[in-house]
């Protein structure tokens, strides 16, 4: 149970809530045991399939009733319906699921069944099918944004989201994409996942040569800067500036982000993630881009220095400094 | 707040679960009841009471779940088959050494029936994959002694399609694209370790984002930024002992965190200190303190997540590293 408060209760008051459950406990079993007795018998029918709703409301994490409705719909319903009609049973499980969600925002059971939902809008009405589709999966799009609206970390709700973006019939832009998750970002640097899935993005977009990726990135450098310079405590925007630099391929890069974390960490002595990622930036220099001995004895002391006072105000990873340190 | 575990009363919390019959929360949870029997049962395996529980009547129970039809395990009676069932039903009879009531030709081709075309595996016959479900027949399979089955072709895919799920940050997600979370973390590197690859793991990133989920609370996180839980001791935890870097976080501060979420009356461990216990988190406590090198406690495979001597007799071992065991004060 997560995030659920403890709370002490009087024998009275547990006695108490059992007597006011019992009823609701008689339902719940005897609901159960008829739904399960339908399924081990092949009950296709529509009345099973309402039953199934009545038992999916009481319990939606119940996946093996999820199983049984899918098998409701392909063996008993859909054969005896129209294409069109089918499409609509669709956005009814659709809008079902959606009222569930609302309550249980990570149950996968439930993001499952919408998969299953879009995956079976009937495939052989041509342009109507097109059709279906088109508006089946923007308006899924929609409802993801309205879950990542309630909670920005939910990972359910990003992996459904690449999930719908990659199904949906015409290919979702990544320009837009990029868009989304700046949206995401400029109202919380603090958001981790749109920083990430703004590296799947960018790549992307790099990869097919549609963002000039050198241009691209000086933009990205000023917008992780500002999220840097407003928090330097978040761990998110660090951990994409770390994805940025990547391993350090451009010695002028490095350099210059070098000297901007050293001017914040000026303003910043106690932060350790200044120390920490001018070590790493440091050491990347070091592996790649020394030219003389005296460079390489000047870094290697920089990034002893560093390391030891990291092992001051960072003591819980102290060993991982100590490691570091053995060049 | 108390510094010891209280292993009596977590003894005792984990034998009255099945003492809920009149409780509607305990039938709204029967999709989790092998999943539940298998977390009860480890974690008294690794606090020195694997006797606790009645031995059959937990492998009667077990063998009441098999799917006839699809040719596995569900979570109980009359539930469907489904990879997760399944593999906390073979850890419950390997455990309890009665694996021989398995149907091995069966369960083998039902896991096997579930590897998907880009290597990872489905949960059930309905599709839906995640990293997962690829550590669930992968464990599986060699609790059986049928990885062999996944040897060639099937074994690349099944790498391949991991290694499409890492991400920059050494971590690994649910799905190719996704965010690297500690638990998906822990599934592909154990799954890694099983298939004996653990050198497509950036050792030096994953150690570094792992260490940084510890809060200065002492608890451990499972994403950047979010909050501390109990059960993350182990998903992390157990990805720094499979690659020998537990010392990268604070292991007393940790372990004092796991034990302030103890509930001290009526025993149980739950997600952070104040909140209702349960015996999913009773087990990942138990099992990161295991890790952390508490005194008393057995040792837990952080592979298998199961006790580590059994893991042992069955010649099953990786090469992981916990903390070394204290002695009892
Ligand atoms: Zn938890």
């Amino acid at each position: 149970m997560h995030g659920v408060r403890r709370a002490r209760q009087t024998q009275e008051a547990i006695a108490a809530q059992k007597l006011k459950e019992k009823e609701k406990l008689q339902e719940y079993l005897s609901l159960t045991n008829d739904v399960l007795h339908r399924k081990k018998t092949n009950d296709f029918t529509q009345e099973a399939l309402a039953l199934t709703t009545r038992l999916l409301t009481a319990n939606p994490e119940f996946y093996s009733i999820w199983n049984y409705r899918r098998d409701i719909l392909t063996e008993g319903i859909f054969p005896q319906t129209s294409a069109k009609d089918v499409n609509d049973i669709l956005l009814a499980e659709l809008s079902l699921t959606m009222s569930f969600l609302r309550s249980h925002p990570k149950v996968y059971w439930i993001w499952n069944h919408r998969r299953w939902c879009l995956e079976h809008v009937p495939d052989d009405q041509g342009q109507q099918t097109i059709a279906w589709k088109q508006e089946n999966w923007s308006k899924e799009l929609y409802a993801v944004e309205k879950m990542l609206d309630a909670d920005a970390r939910n990972f359910h709700a990003w992996n459904y989201r690449r999930y719908v973006q990659a199904s949906m019939p015409g290919k979702y832009s990544d320009a837009d994409e990029l868009k989304y998750t700046t949206k995401k970002i400029e109202s919380n640097f603090s958001n981790f996942s749109a920083w990430h899935q703004r590296t799947k993005v960018l790549s992307s977009l790099w990869e097919t040569g549609t963002l000039d990726m050198a241009a691209s990135k000086d933009e990205e450098f000023e917008l992780v800067k500002q999220a840097l310079y407003v928090d330097p405590y978040d761990q998110s925007s660090w951990i994409y500036h770390r994805w940025l630099i990547g391993k350090g391929e451009d010695e002028g890069i490095l350099k210059r982000e070098i000297q901007v974390i050293e001017e914040l960490s000026e303003v910043e002595p106690d932060c350790k993630w200044c120390l920490e990622s001018l070590c790493h930036y440091k050491r990347l220099l070091l592996a790649s881009f020394t030219h003389n001995e005296d460079q390489r004895i000047a870094l290697v002391d920089a990034c002893q220095s560093l390391l030891s006072r990291l092992q001051s105000i960072d003591p819980y990873r102290r060993n991982r400094y100590l490691e570091l340190g053995e060049f | 707040m108390t510094s010891e575990l209280l292993i009596p009363l977590h003894v005792k919390y984990i034998q009255s679960l099945d003492n809920h019959k009149d409780d509607l929360a305990y039938h709204l949870t029967t999709h989790l009841r092998i999943n539940g029997i298998y977390w009860g049962l480890t974690s008294l395996c690794i606090m020195g009471h694997q006797d606790a529980l009645p031995r059959e009547e937990m492998i009667d129970f077990v063998m009441s779940c098999w799917d006839e039809k699809a040719g596995a395990f569900g979570p109980h009676p009359d539930h469907d088959a489904h990879l997760l069932s399944t593999l906390s039903a073979i850890q419950i009879l390997a455990t309890q050494k009665a694996l021989d009531r398995i149907d091995v030709k069966r369960v083998t081709d039902f896991l096997l029936s579930l590897q998907t075309a880009s290597g990872v595996f489905a949960g059930d016959r309905f599709g839906e994959t995640d990293t997962r479900f690829t550590y669930c027949a992968v464990n599986a399979l060699s609790l059986l002694g049928q990885l062999g089955k996944l040897e060639g072709d099937r074994k690349e895919r099944a790498i391949e399609h991991i290694k499409q799920c890492r991400n920059f940050d050494g971590g690994f997600g649910s799905s190719v694209g996704a965010e690297s979370h500690a638990g998906q973390i822990f599934v592909c590197v154990a799954a890694l370790a099983i298939l004996d690859r653990l050198e497509e793991v950036d050792v030096p990133t994953l150690a570094w984002w792992l260490s940084e989920r510890q809060l200065p609370n002492g608890g451990l996180n499972g994403r950047p930024e979010k909050l501390e839980d109990v059960c993350y001791s182990f998903w992390v935890l157990s990805a720094m002992a499979i690659l020998d870097k537990v010392t990268w976080i604070d292991a007393e501060k940790l372990t004092s965190f796991i034990l302030s979420a103890q509930d001290t009356e009526g025993g149980g461990i739950a997600d952070r200190p104040g909140d209702m216990v349960d015996v999913f988190h009773t087990h990942f406590g138990v099992a990161g303190l295991s890790l952390l090198g508490y005194p008393g406690l057995e040792d837990l495979d952080p592979v298998y997540c199961m006790p580590a001597k059994l893991i042992e007799e069955m010649g099953l071992r990786k090469q992981w590293t916990a903390l070394e065991r204290r002695k009892l004060p």
